[in-house]
């Protein structure tokens, strides 16, 4: 009997250590987590809501209205139509169709639902009529602005943040809708189903040439002296299994790795990519994002993710380039451009300026902490060098700004096997400047060359940024 | 009893004050009139069913703690608690449930719970041969289990559900229910008095084969409950922990196994890692929990507030979201503690029980009881993969309220045992010391 009740006795404590720690995980993943459960559009509870409460505004950085609710409870968004539809999937709507707009993830803050901590409980007991209201870091002037010079007739997406604190400046995705008549029904809904979309939050493009950032920082890290070597390049690398070749089979001749940088040389990626190994890429990789799972409290950003193993040589050849199976949303590659020009260090997006709540004054929130450090300051500083010749003199030199150090890398990533398919324009970059700290990241589908469609238009907008002073 | 001297009036002292239920009486009268009346006033319409309620609720419960005292000496405390979650069974269903009979249903199996809770206990405090009995209780479990090949359809995904028509009635039962009592029994029966290896591998063999049906009926949930009480009470028997924990061992490696051959368990295991990759369809059970829980937030949307019947399930394997939803965290948290109170209370039942037969059927009863809140609570709150089981005596249910019931009624049997056994020590001790305390 003793011994049974030994048994007993261990496996009992046993069990109440598990209530015990189910208890207490269940009250962490609530406070921590509840609010993300809640902002999805597959919550019916909130469009009930909506109808019982006074939905609070939604302002841009300069306060502009870009959502209200008039007089009669309805939600009006702002009066100019082509703002509005710059911001369309920035802001969102009450009936989550732009499902991860600022509408749907913080519905619970814009109906006053969110009931944070204890002490917010304690101190308002009753869910008041009236919302917060929500002033966002996004400019409307400039995001109207680049809605308007996105080329005519091409998708995709521009990210404009501010590199040191992480504010999302603008943020414009094509094609767009119009909130306002989503709501009046009059536009059939699902006609421009990929309007819907956020690209750049949402999106999930190749990086192309763009990643080579990536690579070069593990390059610059794993492989001492690789800035002073020379390499060669004839266009094409044969290697057990396949082929890896650089842009029209044009062969660069022997060059240093700034310049193979410059002139976007797969060759030489690729090879560096080789000599790196999976292991070694993957880890500079994750440092910078790569396949996190993304929890940042102002938005919802999709994971970006690659092949961490990459068996076969053509694996790591064609990831180094930034084809194989890298996924990557354009926000996330602002972000990693940003890190450059920040010494190393990636700041959390942020979307939310300040909540207001309806007596008027600044709810106290806690911003996220930089996401952290992806890179040494040295190897970033020796990085945007290498961006700022790309745009000198370099594939990226539509993109430069007089009076400016603007820094980039472009790419022309393949999307399908059919060379009859154009490739994807894209353009990454920063302007190196404390008064204008502003990456951005532009991705044109089907836009072809990188430095072309992608550059200019990443040029007019930093211009536009520049001028607002933002 | 090693220290018979020292058992003076301190004991009884301590008897006397666990045996004052008065007060915890009254906390339960006050949340079922209480609760049954803003449900009652919710609405313009004054609800008379709720009013039955307040009336009738504190009745039965002082009736059926009257019954029980006056026929045996029950532990008053543990008989009470249960009454507590039956009450918030029966106010969360009368609040939440879409048709007014759901509740009455409930409460009519509540009190044919009750009844099978008497024929436990005065089952357990039989006098026969337990090993003897338990064959014959065996040759019952086996054709139980099966019966849902036979009579049973498909639900949810689980074949474990049974039909019977019996002149126009028809009855729908969940056999494992009752098997979860019998199995508990049987290996109480044949491991008691430390068996050796040979001994005890025939009542692991049976909860095997027992294990081995549930497997065959998908009923998951189920399953892994009788495979961890089996071990759980095959190592109180024996104390081998080298070989229990190779049998929780040869568990994990049959449930990878599993993962890797039966597609219904990766796509279960899919929806876990990441429900919110298919919030409309697979995940959309633990998806629309999620959110209601998070609706609920520290303190709830109030009795009759909210929405929980957005919650696929929310009476019965769900329930625990929509009372989230109705009553907040904090209540939701002191619901757990109530459950992991009868659970103590039933282990240290189990401590005091005077044969290692009555120890080990209490305990199986308490950590069968316990596993089954931890596993259903830990699949609604995205702790656990959600598995089809029942939230004990809260879910709407008539075969899990019985079955329940009735292994909970064995183990209130052991404590009139033990009652009984306490009070001949103290007789006794009288005696011996010549007169009255």
């Amino acid at each position: 009997m003793k011994r049974l009740q030994r048994c007993i006795r261990a496996i009992s404590i046993l069990v109440l250590c598990a209530f015990v720690f189910t208890a207490s995980w269940f009250g962490w993943t609530v406070q921590k987590q509840s609010g993300r459960w809640i902002a999805t559009s597959y919550n019916t509870r909130l469009s009930a809501a909506r109808k019982n409460t006074l939905i609070g505004n939604i302002y841009d950085r300069e306060g502009m209205t870009l959502a209200s609710t008039d007089s009669e409870g309805n939600r009006v968004y702002n009066d100019d139509s082509r703002t509005r539809r710059a911001v369309s999937q920035t802001v969102g709507d009450t009936l989550s169709m732009s499902g991860t707009g600022v509408e749907t993830f913080h519905a619970a803050t814009l109906l006053g639902l969110s009931r944070g901590s204890l002490l917010d409980t304690v101190m308002n007991p009753s869910a008041s009529t009236q919302g917060n209201s929500i002033r966002l870091t996004i400019s409307a002037e400039l995001c109207r602005y680049i809605n308007k010079q996105f080329p005519e007739g091409y998708n995709g997406a521009v990210s404009i943040i501010n590199y040191k604190t992480g504010e999302i400046l603008g943020m414009v995705s094509m094609p767009y809708y119009d909130p306002e008549k989503v709501l009046n029904r009059s536009e059939d809904a699902d006609a421009s189903g990929s309007g819907y979309l956020n690209r750049n939050t949402q999106g999930q493009y190749a990086p192309g040439s763009i990643f080579k950032i990536v690579t070069l920082a593990s390059v610059l890290e794993y492989l001492p002296g690789a800035q002073y070597a020379s390499y060669e390049c004839n266009g094409i690398w044969t290697y057990e299994g396949g082929q890896v070749t650089c842009a029209g089979n044009k062969a660069h001749g022997t060059m240093t790795l700034e310049e193979a940088f410059a002139q976007s040389c797969n060759v030489t990626f690729a090879k560096l990519a080789y000599e790196l190994g999976a292991e070694r890429l993957a880890s500079t990789a994750k440092a910078f994002g790569f396949n996190d799972t993304f929890r940042f409290q102002d938005l919802i950003l999709y994971d970006s993710s690659m092949d961490t193993r990459m068996p076969t040589i053509g694996d790591l050849a064609w990831t180094g380039v930034g084809q194989g199976k890298t996924l990557v949303s354009p926000l996330h590659m602002a972000m990693i451009a940003g890190t450059v020009a920040n010494g190393g260090i990636m700041a959390s997006p942020k979307l939310i300026a300040d909540v207001i709540t309806p007596s008027g004054n600044k709810a106290l929130r806690v911003p996220d902490s930089p996401y952290g450090r992806a890179m040494q300051a040295g190897a970033s500083d020796i990085i945007g060098g290498y961006m700022r010749t790309t745009v000198k003199n370099g594939t990226a030199h539509n993109a430069d700004i007089s009076g400016y150090t603007v820094c980039g890398k472009t790419g022309s990533a393949q999307v399908a096997d059919n060379s009859d398919i154009e490739t994807n324009a894209w353009f990454t970059g920063f302007v190196y400047d404390n008064e204008h700290p502003y990456a951005i990241a532009v991705v044109i589908e089907e836009g072809g060359s990188g430095s072309n469609l992608a550059t200019r238009l990443a040029k007019k907008v930093l211009e536009k940024a520049i001028e607002l002073g933002l | 009893m090693a220290r018979r001297r020292g058992l003076d009036s301190k004991t009884l002292k301590r008897a006397l004050t666990r045996a004052n239920p008065h007060f915890l009486m009254v906390a339960l009268t006050v949340f079922q009139v209480t609760a049954m009346l803003l449900l009652a006033f919710k609405s313009e319409t004054v609800d008379w069913q709720a009013i039955g309620y307040a009336v009738f609720m504190p009745l039965a419960s002082y009736m059926i703690l009257k019954t029980f005292i006056r026929l045996w000496p029950v532990d008053r405390t543990l008989v009470i608690l249960i009454l507590f979650l039956c009450s918030v069974s029966l106010v969360t269903l009368k609040d939440i449930a879409k048709s007014p009979t759901t509740s009455n249903t409930q409460a009519l199996y509540m009190m044919i719970g009750f009844v099978a809770m008497g024929f436990g206990i005065a089952f357990s405090r039989m006098r026969i041969d337990w090993r003897k009995a338990s064959y014959v209780l065996m040759a019952l479990a086996i054709p139980m289990a099966f019966s849902p090949f036979i009579l049973g359809d498909w639900q949810y995904g689980a074949l474990n559900w049974i039909e019977l028509s019996l002149g126009g009635f028809t009855i729908t039962a969940q056999p494992s229910e009752f098997v979860k009592p019998v199995l508990v029994i049987c290996l109480a029966a044949q491991l008691s008095n430390h068996p050796g290896i040979k001994r005890a591998i025939f009542g692991v063999s049976f909860a095997a084969a027992l294990c081995g049906v549930l497997l065959l009926q998908r009923d998951l949930g189920a399953l892994l409950l009788y495979f961890l009480t089996t071990v759980a009470m095959f190592y109180a028997a024996t104390s081998r922990l080298g070989l229990s924990l190779t049998g929780i061992g040869a568990g994990a490696a049959c449930a990878v196994a599993a993962y890797n051959f039966l597609p219904y368990i990766q796509k279960r295991m899919a929806v876990f890692m990441n429900p919110w990759s298919d919030p409309m369809d697979s995940g959309y059970q633990i998806v629309q929990a999620l959110i209601a829980i998070g609706s609920g937030g520290l303190f709830g949307m109030g009795l009759g507030m909210g929405l929980p019947r957005n919650i696929p399930l929310y009476h019965s394997d769900l329930i625990f979201a929509a009372l989230c939803e109705e009553f907040g965290l904090v209540f939701a948290v002191c619901l757990l503690a109530v459950y992991a109170l009868i659970f103590m209370r039933a282990v240290s039942i189990a401590m005091n029980a005077r044969t290692s037969f009555h120890s080990l059927v209490a305990f199986g009863i308490a950590f069968m009881f316990a596993l089954q809140t931890l596993v259903i609570v830990g699949g609604s709150i995205h702790l656990l993969p959600l598995t089809g089981i029942t939230l004990p005596l809260v879910s709407a249910g008539g075969s899990s309220i019985v079955g329940t019931m009735a292994g909970l009624g064995l183990l209130i049997g052991v404590s009139t045992l033990n009652a009984e056994a306490e009070a001949n020590d103290l007789r006794r001790m009288e005696w011996r010391e010549g007169g009255g305390i």
